[in-house]
């Protein structure tokens, strides 16, 4: 079955957090699977949810008050309902995240060389030796240049290209199938984002691995991905090829979304469009559509009933809209 | 985790601006209850706590005596009350003393820095470096006679150097804060600015200060009572009592419970309060 | 800067002597002041020399381990010190290894699981603690162990040195220093738990945790070493305090350290010793400070580097 050769399938996955305010539904009801060597961009705004669904696929949400549902399965193991101790054999071998701020995320008074030993030594049982000579291998792979010396320096007295560099070299230290990136590059001065995401793909041609990429930038996963997700108050709204979510998007949300990054051929002094409006407050969420209260082609459904995903023309192309845009296939694109 | 965190900060942090809370407000009560007893001893209706009934020594809790006697036949219970008087005085004077002078000179040096501030502080460090115990207890000692007026100045003015760093510690981190440069580009007099702007965002430091500092205090008076340096018998202090049950402690041990209760609720109270005004106002601990 | 301070200490100290009204000489000697000792007394401290001399003369000697004869008990100040010292040493290191082994796996254990059963047990406790002075903690102890379990509590001291008897001087040793480890305890519990409760919420240990790498090693490697700065800032004043205000334990049990010393130097007037104390007290708080900023300095490299 085509299943059988899934990385990854995620079935109504499902996070809520407990709050003071009462329960907090992060993510709500995601399904999508991922194949081996394919890159998925998960995209979205701040709040989207985004973020917590990269963290849930993988077991990483936080252990008190966070209740998850659905399934989440991860090279035949199951993630949702596991104990932390079964999911410390996936993390780290099977999948591995590379954080977005290097500089919170990489143990400020620990040397570098070690937090990538902990990993070969603690998890792959590696010696001293080995290990080390395993982590300046790494170093190199990740475009660090003089790996031997760079090896003893503290976080801190590196630039912070070079930094996410290293996270990425700690990522793939077990070699891992999966590497889920949560907004890799933001943070990074532009020359450096562009370099990363290229070490990247780099990387996934080289290991065999998947990629997840999480990020609110559209430019990050146009050219990178072959599919995308696209995510708006912890729900699927729209989901396809790359090219078919820019060329042939139905989901006025991913149009907005489309037209409100800045974009290069633009005219200079072009007003930036902007999604009227604010995220949704993840505790009130009312019956209809999420994006209902901001969207130009709200219907009366809209506001009374959330739609589903269904497909689109295209295959694996699916969107959640009562009026969605109309199709532009066989007409030349926006 | 940061858009996480934006709509889970309702679970993270429950601690800033928490209410108050009911056992907060029974702390303040209690705390008065000792301060209006203290002060009102007089007229309370209570037992000379001095005079000595040798029909009823060691007698244990009663009706006619609520805490029992002493080994000298006087009502433990009037002793408690009057006692809280030395605690409570010297807590409040030696406070009133060391922020009185070292609160003002803390402000204005770490405000004006300089050549002022330089000197100033480096003697107090000097000051600080000293063990203020020890010179607290050599000079009460070497200062006879003594007095409750002499403790509360001696104790007051060895506060003064730690008073000083602490305060000024908290007016520099403020005094470089943005707003603050507004005011003086505003063309504020520098009284104005430390009266309106700093004297109101230092205030919860200090009072956290203020409270742990008394509190820090009446066990210090305690503890002067213990080497024989206290107020002298047969006034009654909380520390003097617990220091001379020792010896009768087998018989009568309602003369060591008593005041030791007394003073350990008193200086609960007084945590209890400083803390919970400590995180409801959000303020870093403050490191002595 | 350490040795500014020092020197400074070293004058004051000097000038307590000084500090008391009449004869420094009629002072010293106390009750047993004949003209001639108080004529060897002028020659010996150069009285009569003017006051910076006597200084130089006094720290000189000092610097090679002369703090003079106390008068009243015929000894020689440096070697009473020198037998006081190790004492407190001793229930120092004691207390603090009691504090420390029970603060640091109860603060771990309470910061995992923040606001779970042992969190508010311990929570409360220490807070309730805080607000025993420690002189009441050792009364009731002994109200409790002699009163109600009927073991006599001895006078005088039962102190012997390590060398003579090494299980009697524990069992001396054992009621101060759990006395003195509660205080330190209670601090370092309350400090280190909230440090750590903060650097756990860090995403360097959630990076941690996604490397597969088990909660102890966590806690341990990565989580321990930043809390810790300011448990050792605060094991700094606290040792340092304890050195300089353990006396009231001291004296109340009859442990013969420094601080009993000087109660006693003080009760009867000894000033030479009282003297030498107040220097050798001071001086060891300083040097504490010094030596844990020291450390602090290596544990956290971020700090040095501001």
């Amino acid at each position: 079955m085509i299943e059988d050769t899934k990385l990854l399938v995620v079935k109504d996955l499902a996070t809520t957090f407990a709050t003071a305010g009462g329960p907090l539904a992060a993510v709500g009801g995601v399904s999508f699977d991922l194949g081996p060597n394919e890159t998925l961009g998960i995209v979205g705004e701040s709040g989207s949810g985004k973020t917590v669904l990269s963290r849930t696929i993988m077991g990483l949400q936080p252990r008190s008050n966070v209740t998850v549902t659905g399934s989440a399965i991860l090279n035949g193991f199951e993630v949702v309902g596991a104990s932390e101790r079964a999911k410390r054999q996936i993390w780290g071998t099977e999948v591995a995240m590379v954080f977005q701020d290097p500089m919170t995320s990489l143990n400020p008074v620990m040397r570098i060389g070690k937090q990538i030993d902990e990993s070969l030594r603690v998890r792959l049982g590696m010696n001293r030796a080995d290990a080390k000579a395993r982590a300046i291998e790494l170093l190199e792979l990740v475009g660090i240049p003089s790996p031997e010396m760079r090896y003893q320096v503290y976080p801190g007295q590196m630039s912070g290209g070079m930094r996410q560099r290293v996270v990425i070299a700690i990522a793939l230290a077990g070699s891992p199938k999966l590497l889920m990136a949560d907004e890799p590059t933001t943070g990074l001065d532009v020359t450096i984002q562009a370099q990363i995401l290229n070490l990247l793909d780099e990387l996934k041609d080289r290991l065999k691995m998947s990629v997840i990429l999480v990020t609110h930038d559209l430019g990050v996963v146009a050219t990178r991905t072959s599919r995308i997700i696209v995510m708006y108050a912890g729900r699927i709204v729209e989901m396809g090829s790359t090219r078919d979510v820019f060329q042939n998007h139905r989901m006025p949300y991913t149009r907005a979304l489309l037209e409100s990054s800045p974009k290069v051929s633009n005219p200079s002094h072009t007003r930036l469009t902007t999604i009227p409006g604010r995220p949704p407050n993840l505790l009130k969420l009312s019956d209809g559509c999420s994006f209902a209260p901001r969207c130009a082609y709200v219907t009366d459904r809209c506001r009374s009933q959330r739609p589903e995903l269904e497909p689109g023309e295209e295959s694996g192309h699916f969107f959640a809209c009562w009026n969605p845009l109309p199709t532009t296939r066989g007409v030349r694109s926006s | 985790m940061s858009e996480l965190l934006d709509e889970v900060s309702l679970v993270e942090r429950p601690e800033k601006n928490k209410p108050l809370g009911v056992l907060f407000w029974i702390c303040v009560g209690w705390i008065t209850l000792n301060i209006i007893g203290a002060i009102f001893a007089n007229v309370l209706p209570l037992q000379n706590p001095l005079f000595e009934d040798f029909n009823a020594i060691n007698a244990g809790p009663g009706l006619h005596h609520l805490f029992g006697t002493d080994d000298l036949g006087r009502d433990i219970f009037a002793r408690v009350v009057y006692g809280s008087r030395v605690s409570i005085a010297v807590g409040a004077g030696s406070m009133l003393i060391g922020f009185g002078i070292g609160a003002p000179l803390g402000m204005l040096a770490a405000y004006r820095r300089g050549r002022f501030d330089a000197i100033l502080t480096a003697i107090m460090y000097v000051l600080l470096a000293f063990p203020a115990i020890i010179a607290t207890i050599a000079v009460l000692s070497f200062w006879a006679p003594r007095s409750l007026l002499k403790i509360i100045l001696v104790i007051g003015l060895a506060s003064v150097p730690l008073v000083y760093r602490v305060i000024r510690t908290a007016t520099m981190a403020i005094a470089t804060k943005d707003y603050i440069i507004a005011a003086k580009v505003q063309g504020a007099t520098d009284g104005r600015i430390l009266v309106k702007e700093l004297l109101p965002n230092i205030a919860p430091i200090a009072v956290s200060f203020l409270l742990i500092g008394i509190a820090t205090v009446i066990t210090l008076e305690g503890a002067l009572a213990f080497l024989g340096l206290s107020v002298n018998p047969p006034t009654p202090s909380w520390g003097n009592m617990i220091n001379e049950s020792r010896t009768v402690m087998a018989e009568n041990p309602w003369l060591v419970i008593f005041p030791s209760l007394a003073l350990c609720l008193f200086l609960l109270g007084l945590n209890f309060i400083g803390d919970r005004l400590r995180s409801h106002f959000d303020v870093t601990e403050v490191k002595l | 800067m350490l040795l500014g301070i020092i020197f400074v200490i070293s004058v004051g100290s000097f000038y307590l002597i000084h500090l008391l009204p009449g004869d420094p000489a009629v002072v010293i000697l106390g009750t047993g002041a004949t003209p001639q000792n108080k004529a060897i007394l002028y020659r010996q401290l150069g009285l009569n020399r003017p006051i910076y001399e006597q200084y130089f003369t006094w720290i000189s000697n000092v610097l090679r381990g002369n703090m003079g004869t106390s008068f009243i008990s015929q000894t020689s100040v440096a070697s009473t010190i020198r037998a006081a010292l190790p004492i407190d040493v001793e229930l120092i290191v004691l207390s603090q290894i009691i504090a420390f082994a029970t603060a640091i796996p109860l603060a771990m254990r309470s910061a995992r699981k923040p606001d779970g059963p042992l969190d508010r047990i311990l929570g409360a406790g220490s807070f309730t603690l805080l607000s025993v002075p420690p002189f009441i903690i050792i009364v009731l102890m002994v109200l409790f162990i002699s009163v109600k379990l009927g073991i006599p509590h001895t006078g005088p001291s039962s102190y012997v040195t390590f060398s003579t008897d090494w299980i009697v001087n524990l069992e001396s040793l054992a009621l101060p220093a759990v006395t003195l480890a509660i205080g330190s305890f209670v601090v370092y519990y309350r400090v280190l738990r909230s440090d750590l409760i903060a650097t756990l919420q860090e995403e360097f240990i959630t990076m941690a945790r996604s490397k597969g790498i088990s909660q102890r090693r966590i806690m341990w490697r990565h989580a321990f070493r930043p809390s810790s700065v300011a448990l050792l800032g605060s094991a700094g004043v606290n040792i340092g305090g304890l050195l300089a205000g353990g006396f009231v334990v001291q004296y109340l049990l009859a442990i013969p350290g420094l601080g009993y010393t000087l109660i006693s130097a003080i009760n009867m007037s000894d000033y030479l010793l009282v003297q030498g104390i107040v220097l050798v007290v001071s001086v060891g708080v300083v040097l504490i400070n010094f030596i844990f900023d020291f450390i602090i300095n290596i544990v956290d490299p971020r700090i040095s580097r501001e």
